[in-house]
């Protein structure tokens, strides 16, 4: 029988190098478990509470342990800062009666952009204003960026962004963004949480 | 090229929503007649000015958005939610007739 082993949808894309560039530097975050939590019509407030969610649009509520980024009313898109398999169950659990958990650890990728051109790099396909009178550290927002579904997430004062891409678009934004961030010069990292 | 506001995620690009139709339409009661689900099927106005319209967020918060915009100059009037009453603009100064 085969034996079959988890490939990250970028593959091996990101070993590429970059060309080396000081504009730009992308980071692909490996190892983070994500899920959807959706509250029960009537218990959006109480499952805020219960799980510690910000749910005013736009910013993140940041913890020791996870990001929440709020997408809709009631509705919320939580990731941890570590490895950590317990992290869903553990949502699931806390949120037992107020809520549902959707487990989308596999769902999305996270390229983390910075460097001094980030914020030029982002304003070639991103329609939102990230100008620093607008966004600052913990703006987030889900929009179209290069014609694909992406979670912004401002993790700094400086230009730097989280975004979540989902995991059917990843090859193709993949694509985008090293295609546009040539023009910057741009190196590839990698970071396993 | 419109800019909407969104009730939740604020002022946005066009690009992000979708246009669903015409917002004035109710449905008719279950036990109305043939003619009336018709009309509210089939029949819809084409207005040169003001009009009610529904916009789903589909790249944002995936809500349906009201919206009174003017098909002869496209500007947007006032967004809310399904549930908001928007009246249209009356007087000149807001671009009433």
């Amino acid at each position: 029988m085969a034996d079959f082993a988890a490939i990250h949808p970028l593959g091996d894309l990101d070993q590429l190098q970059g060309d080396g560039g000081e504009g730009i530097s992308l980071t692909v975050v490996h190892g983070f478990q994500s899920a959807q939590v959706f509250a029960v019509s009537g218990k959006e407030s109480a499952l805020a509470n219960k799980l510690k969610l910000g749910t005013t649009p736009g910013v993140a509520t940041d913890s020791r342990t996870m990001t929440a980024l709020p997408v809709s009313p009631g509705q919320w898109m939580v990731f941890s800062k570590k490895q950590d398999g317990a992290f869903v169950s553990m949502l699931a659990k806390k949120s037992n009666g107020l809520g549902h958990v959707s487990e989308q650890s596999d769902s999305r990728i996270c390229v983390r952009v910075s460097g001094p051109q980030a914020r030029e790099l982002m304003s070639r396909g991103c329609r939102l204003d990230l100008h620093k009178s607008k966004a600052g550290k913990g703006f987030c927002a889900q929009t179209p960026t290069a014609q694909v579904g992406v979670l912004l997430h401002q993790v700094d004062d400086a230009a730097v962004y989280d975004l979540y891409v989902y995991s059917g678009f990843a090859r193709s934004f993949w694509h985008w963004i090293t295609h546009t961030a040539e023009q910057f010069g741009y190196r590839v990292n990698s970071l396993r949480l | 090229m419109h800019r909407i506001d969104c009730p939740w995620c604020g002022e946005r690009d066009e690009v992000e929503f979708q246009y669903q139709g015409d917002a004035t339409k109710v449905r008719p009661k279950p036990d109305a007649s043939e003619d009336a689900f018709f009309d509210y099927t089939y029949q819809r106005d084409n207005p040169k000015g003001w009009h009610t319209e529904w916009w789903h967020h589909v790249g944002g918060c995936r809500q349906w958005v009201k919206v009174v915009r003017n098909t002869l100059t496209h500007e947007v009037h006032k967004t809310g939610g399904p549930q908001s009453k928007l009246p249209l603009p009356r007087r000149k100064a807001e671009g009433g007739l």
